[in-house]
């Protein structure tokens, strides 16, 4: 066993000891090739690879606060459900639905009369909100079927809504 | 690199076009409150929207402006009590509890006694003591039914509270006689197989 072992030994020695013949227009062949080449590969490589990392990575970023818009609140992102907002004003010629999650615009969440009962809906994510009905366009009131908001700092009342992680 | 990402962040409180609704110098105030407590790592969204509630409200500027501030430091003084990785709702959520009375300490308790989100159960701690529970009890309670209660189960424990006390109960009376009544079932009682009795309610 030991002496076929060194039998194939000695064939692979004697085969690495042949002396190896390369052809003497090899390099020539080499430099050719390499000057036919339209694209410098070894020194575009790098400089794509590292100078337009700060460009890119500031386009993701920036993409991304636009797509995120982060001035948004959740309730426009999905995960949300819709509440319906309801008050009985017989008297009133309009009624306005402002809060935390309409930006407190009186034109985002119109509500509809029917026979003096007011209502719209609103889709909100989990959350605490405050909000208030405003009447005739000048009149603040809290929604009587909510909690109020008793931290209110400008005079006005104001009612609280909060929305858990299931809707409820 | 950073430089670019705080700027564009920057930037963005300055550019939010919702702010354009105040005036140049109650917008420029808040806009220095927002940036100050966005990199406090506090949420920016509820003090924009209370510098909003005010202008509609027809607040004057420096009222907003001090609305906007004693909000970020409440939401400063939550997240103390909650901990960094609380949400920015559960923030606001503790911002309530803390006006209505609680300390800090009971937001804590509550951190350590039930699982986020803690949302809901700051918002019924808050709601009970605005509807005159007074606030030791209302803690109590609150903390009493944390581990098990479900966000549903609080609410319409609060519910009941308040529509006891509108019919003429005392507030205090009201919700310690509806926590020993009311069979508050804990998550686990969800999880009864069909076919077998469910267990008695979790009492705190």
């Amino acid at each position: 066993m030991f002496d076929r072992d060194d039998e194939l030994v000695d064939r692979v020695v004697r085969q690495l000891r042949q002396p190896v013949s390369i052809d003497p227009a090899l390099d020539d062949r080499v430099m050719a090739e390499i000057a036919a080449d339209p694209a410098p590969r070894a020194t575009s490589r790098p400089r794509f690879s590292l100078r337009p990392w700060p460009w890119l990575a500031a386009a993701a970023v920036l993409g991304a606060i636009i797509i995120a818009r982060p001035w948004t609140r959740g309730a426009e992102n999905s995960g949300s459900n819709a509440f319906q907002f309801v008050l009985v004003a017989p008297q009133a010629s309009s009624v306005a639905l402002v809060g935390d999650f309409n930006d407190w615009d009186p034109a985002r969440s119109p509500m509809r009369t029917a026979q003096g009962v007011w209502a719209t809906t609103v889709p909100l994510a989990p959350g605490r909100y405050r909000y208030a009905f405003l009447v005739n366009g000048v009149e603040w009131r809290a929604d009587p079927g909510a909690p109020d908001a008793h931290d209110d700092e400008f005079g006005t009342p104001s009612s609280v809504i909060t929305v858990g992680g299931n809707g409820s | 690199m950073i430089l670019t990402v705080l700027l564009l962040m920057t930037q963005v409180a300055v550019q939010d076009p919702r702010l354009e609704r105040l005036d140049p110098e109650t917008r420029s105030l808040v806009v220095s409150v927002v940036d100050s407590a966005r990199a406090a790592g506090l949420p920016s969204e509820p003090l924009i929207q209370r510098a909003l509630e005010g202008v509609t409200k027809g607040a004057q500027g420096p009222r907003i402006v001090a609305a906007v501030r004693r909000l970020a430091t409440d939401l400063g003084t939550a997240r103390g009590a909650l901990g960094s990785g609380a949400t920015a709702p559960e923030l606001e959520a503790g911002v309530a509890a803390l006006r209505a009375g609680a300390g800090p300490q009971v937001l804590t308790q509550l951190r350590e006694a039930r699982r986020p989100p803690l949302t809901m159960a700051l918002a019924v701690l808050a709601d009970l003591v605005t509807s005159g529970v007074p606030v030791d009890s209302a803690s109590a309670i609150v903390l009493a039914f944390a581990p098990t209660a479900r966000d549903a189960d609080l609410v319409e424990f609060r519910r009941a509270v308040e529509r006891d006390i509108s019919l003429g109960a005392p507030p205090g009376a009201a919700a310690s006689v509806r926590a020993l009544n009311t069979g508050i079932r804990s998550t686990t009682d969800a999880a009864v197989p069909p076919g077998q009795p469910p267990r008695p309610p979790s009492r705190p």
